[in-house]
C-alpha cells in the first residue's frame, strides 16, 4: 500500500458568480520514501493539491470531492479532531513564503516549543529546548536563533526555521510547497543538499511543489507535471525530464536553459493558462499544443500507463 | 529598548516645547483682544483700556511678552487669569483632575469593550450579528455626544430618577471616603457611558478589521497545519499580533478625547477643564489659555510615551526603529 493515495480528486473553488475547478480527476500514488516534485505553471494546481492534502482550503469557499488515502485512511472523511492529531506528527508542510510563517511578535523558540506541545503535552522544558537545538544544528542554524524573532534573520535562515519546524515530529510525509523559490540560487543548492542529506537519516517521504524543474531534477526520484489543474505526465525524473512524451513538458523543458551542450533559443510555451473556471470536453492543453490534431479538441485524453510507473495523459502517444 | 524610551522622552520634550510656542503665538495671533472684553462694550473707558494693556504687559511686542512669560513659567509662575484674577496653577489644579478621571476611565473602558466587540464580530464574521454590530457602530458614530448625553440624562435622571443629572458629587452632602467614592462614580456614570457609547465603535472597527487582517497572514496557517487548536492559535497569536493597531488608536484618541471631552462636561455640569477652556477662548484669557495648552500638552505627551512603551513591549519590530 503506498503511503499517500490520491484518487480522483477534484477541488473546486467557488465564488459568488462562478466556480473555479483548481484540480481536476487528479491521481497519484507516493510510495514510502519517495521524493516526488509536482511540477506546473502558476494556476496550475500545485499549492491548492497541497493545501487539499493537508486540508487546510476554507471550508466554505471549496468544495472537494474524490478520496486522499493516508496510510489506508481517507484524509477527507476525518473528523477535525482526528486530523487534528494527524497534523505535523504525520505530514507537515514547508511554506512558501517563510518569512511570514511565524508569528512577527514572538520569539522562533517560544513557537517552536509551543508546537512541540501541541502532540506533546507533557514532555520537560529542557526536552523541548533540547529537541529544537537538535533541529537547528540539522539544519545548521547556531542556537542564537532560539531567542530571535523572526524579523531578525535572513530569508534563507528563516526557511531553515521552517524546515526544522517541519521536522519537529518525525513526520512521515512532508510537503515543501515552492519552500526554496523565494532563495538565491546558492542558498536554494545549500537547503536542497541539506534536505537530500536530512532524508538519509530519516524516514521521511517528500513531495515537492515547485514551478522550477531543475529544483525537481536535482533532487526527486519521481515528478508530477500539472497544467491547469490536470496531471499531464508523471514517471521517473530520468524518464520524464529525458525523454518527455507530452508536448506540455516538452516545451516546459524547452523553456529553461542547459547548463551543458550547444546554445539553443529558449523557446516556452506561447499562450497563457486555460480558464480553470470552464468545462472541457477536450484535452486542456489543445489550444496551446502544437502537436495539437482534430481528437485533442474532441476529447479529453485518458491517461496511457506505460512500463517504469510513467503516466502520459496525451491522445498523440502511440501512432500519431 | 533603553535607548528606545530615552528617544521617546526626548521626543515628548520636543513636542511640548514646540507646542507650547506655537500655541502661544497662535492665541495672541487670533482676533480679539481680552482687554477689550473687560472693559465691556456699552461704555468702554480709553483710560482704563490703556491701564490694563500696560498691567498685563500686552503693549509690549509678543516676543518680549514671550520672553517674559519663559522667565515666569521658570521661576514656576504661570500667571493670573485676566478674569477671575485667580492664579493659573489653581485653576487648573482644582480642574484638571476630574477631566483626567473622565478621560482616562471612558477611554480605557471604550478600549476595552470595543476591542471585545471587535473581536466578538470578527470571530463571526459574516454572521447576523457581525453585520448587525457592524451597521450599529456606523448609527452611533453619526450621533452627536451631547445630543446623546442629553436622552441619557432624559431617560435615566428625569424618568427613571436613578442617577444624579449633573455635577461629579452632591453637593447637598458631605461623604467622606468610601461614600465619597461611590457618590463619584455614581456621578460619573451617565458622562462616562455617553463618552463609552461615542469611542466604542472606533475601537471595535479597528479590532474587528485588525483581527481579520491577522488571521488570514501566513503564520496563521502555520499554526493550523500544526494541529493546534484554534482558540490556542487565536488567544495566543491572533489577539497579539491584532492589539498593536488598537494601541496606536488608543494614544491618538486619548489626545482628542481630552480635548474634545468639553461639550460632554458641559452638559453633565462636570467641574473639569471643559468649561473653563471654553470660557479661557471666548474671553481671551492668555494666561490661562496657555497653562491650560500647556497642561493639555504634557498630559498627552506622558500618555503617548507609555503607550509607545506598550507598543514596543508587544511587538518587537517597533524597538528597532
Amino acid at each position: 500500500m503506498a503511503l499517500l493515495e490520491i484518487k480522483n480528486l477534484n477541488i473546486t473553488y467557488k465564488t459568488d458568480k462562478k466556480e473555479i475547478k483548481a484540480v481536476k480527476d487528479f491521481s497519484l500514488d507516493v510510495e514510502a520514501k519517495d521524493s516526488i516534485g509536482i511540477v506546473g505553471e502558476s494556476g496550475s494546481g500545485k499549492s491548492t493539491l497541497a493545501m487539499g492534502i493537508l486540508k487546510l482550503l476554507p471550508k466554505e469557499t471549496t468544495k472537494i470531492t474524490g478520496k486522499i488515502l493516508f496510510n489506508g485512511v481517507d484524509l477527507l472523511k476525518l473528523s477535525e479532531e482526528k486530523l487534528r492529531n494527524l497534523r505535523w506528527r504525520d505530514i507537515s508542510v514547508v511554506f512558501q513564503k517563510s518569512m511570514n510563517s511565524l508569528s512577527p511578535v514572538h520569539k522562533i523558540g517560544f513557537q517552536m516549543e509551543d508546537i512541540y506541545r501541541v502532540h506533546e503535552p507533557n514532555v520537560s522544558d529542557e526536552e523541548v529546548r533540547k529537541r529544537i537545538l537538535e533541529l537547528f544544528k540539522f539544519v545548521n542554524l547556531s542556537d542564537r536563533v532560539y531567542t530571535l524573532y523572526p524579523h531578525e534573520l535572513s530569508g534563507g535562515m528563516m526557511q531553515r526555521v521552517s524546515i526544522a519546524l517541519s521536522l519537529i515530529h518525525y513526520p512521515k510525509l512532508l510537503i515543501l510547497d515552492e519552500a526554496t523559490t523565494a532563495l538565491d540560487v546558492v542558498t536554494q543548492g545549500q537547503i536542497l543538499d541539506e534536505i537530500m542529506k536530512l532524508e538519509e537519516g530519516l524516514d521521511l517521504t517528500r513531495m515537492m511543489i515547485t514551478h522550477d524543474i531543475s529544483v525537481v531534477a536535482s533532487s526527486c526520484k519521481k515528478v508530477v507535471v500539472m497544467y491547469g489543474g490536470c496531471l499531464l505526465e508523471s514517471g521517473y525524473v530520468q524518464d520524464v525530464l529525458i525523454n518527455p512524451k507530452h508536448p506540455y513538458t516538452q516545451g516546459l523543458l524547452d523553456s529553461f536553459p542547459a547548463l551543458t551542450g550547444e546554445k539553443k533559443n529558449l523557446r516556452g510555451i506561447p499562450g497563457s493558462i486555460p480558464d480553470l473556471s470552464l468545462e472541457y470536453k477536450s484535452c486542456i492543453f489543445a489550444n496551446r499544443c502544437k502537436k495539437a490534431r482534430d481528437i485533442c479538441f474532441k476529447k479529453v485524453p485518458e491517461t496511457k500507463i506505460l512500463p517504469n510507473e510513467w503516466n502520459v495523459a496525451c491522445h498523440l502517444l502511440g501512432g500519431f | 529598548m533603553k535607548k528606545y524610551i530615552w528617544k521617546k522622552i526626548f521626543t515628548g520634550i520636543l513636542t511640548i516645547i514646540f507646542s507650547f510656542c506655537f500655541t502661544f503665538f497662535l492665541i495672541r495671533c487670533a482676533p480679539g483682544n481680552p482687554i477689550k472684553i473687560l472693559a465691556g462694550t456699552d461704555n468702554p473707558n480709553p483710560e482704563l483700556i490703556e491701564h490694563l494693556t500696560i498691567k498685563y504687559g500686552l503693549d509690549k511686542p509678543v516676543s518680549v511678552q514671550f520672553i517674559n512669560y519663559l522667565k515666569n513659567i521658570l521661576k514656576g509662575d504661570f500667571g493670573y487669569s485676566y478674569i477671575s484674577n485667580e492664579s493659573v496653577t489653581k485653576l487648573i489644579k482644582e480642574r484638571i483632575f476630574p477631566t483626567i478621571l473622565l478621560t482616562l476611565t471612558s477611554s480605557i473602558l471604550s478600549l476595552v469593550l470595543g476591542t471585545f466587540f471587535g473581536v466578538y464580530a470578527a470571530r463571526k464574521v459574516g454572521t447576523c450579528m457581525d453585520k448587525f454590530m457592524c451597521g450599529l457602530s456606523y448609527i452611533i458614530d453619526a450621533t452627536p455626544g451631547f445630543w446623546l448625553g442629553m436622552i441619557l440624562i432624559l431617560i435615566f435622571s428625569s424618568t427613571f430618577n436613578i442617577l444624579p443629572t449633573s455635577g461629579m458629587y452632591d453637593i447637598r452632602e458631605d461623604y467622606k471616603g468610601a461614600y465619597h467614592v461611590l457618590d463619584v462614580i455614581k456621578h460619573m456614570i451617565l458622562p462616562c457611558i455617553t463618552l463609552c457609547i461615542i469611542q466604542i465603535p472606533l475601537y471595535f472597527r479597528i479590532a474587528r478589521s485588525s483581527v481579520l487582517h491577522i488571521i488570514s497572514e501566513d503564520f496563521v496557517l502555520t499554526f493550523r497545519a500544526t494541529g493546534m487548536k484554534e482558540d490556542r492559535i487565536f488567544n495566543k497569536y491572533v489577539l497579539r499580533n491584532a492589539i498593536i493597531p488598537t494601541i496606536t488608536m488608543f494614544s491618538l484618541s486619548l489626545a482628542f478625547t481630552i480635548s474634545g471631552v468639553a461639550l460632554i462636561e458641559i452638559v453633565f455640569a462636570w467641574p473639569g477643564m471643559g468649561r473653563l477652556i471654553m470660557d479661557a477662548i471666548k474671553n481671551r484669557d492668555y494666561p490661562l489659555l496657555t497653562g491650560i495648552y500647556l497642561m493639555i500638552s504634557i498630559s498627552i505627551c506622558i500618555v503617548m510615551i507609555i503607550t509607545d512603551i506598550v507598543y514596543a513591549l508587544i511587538d518587537p519590530r517597533i524597538r528597532y526603529e
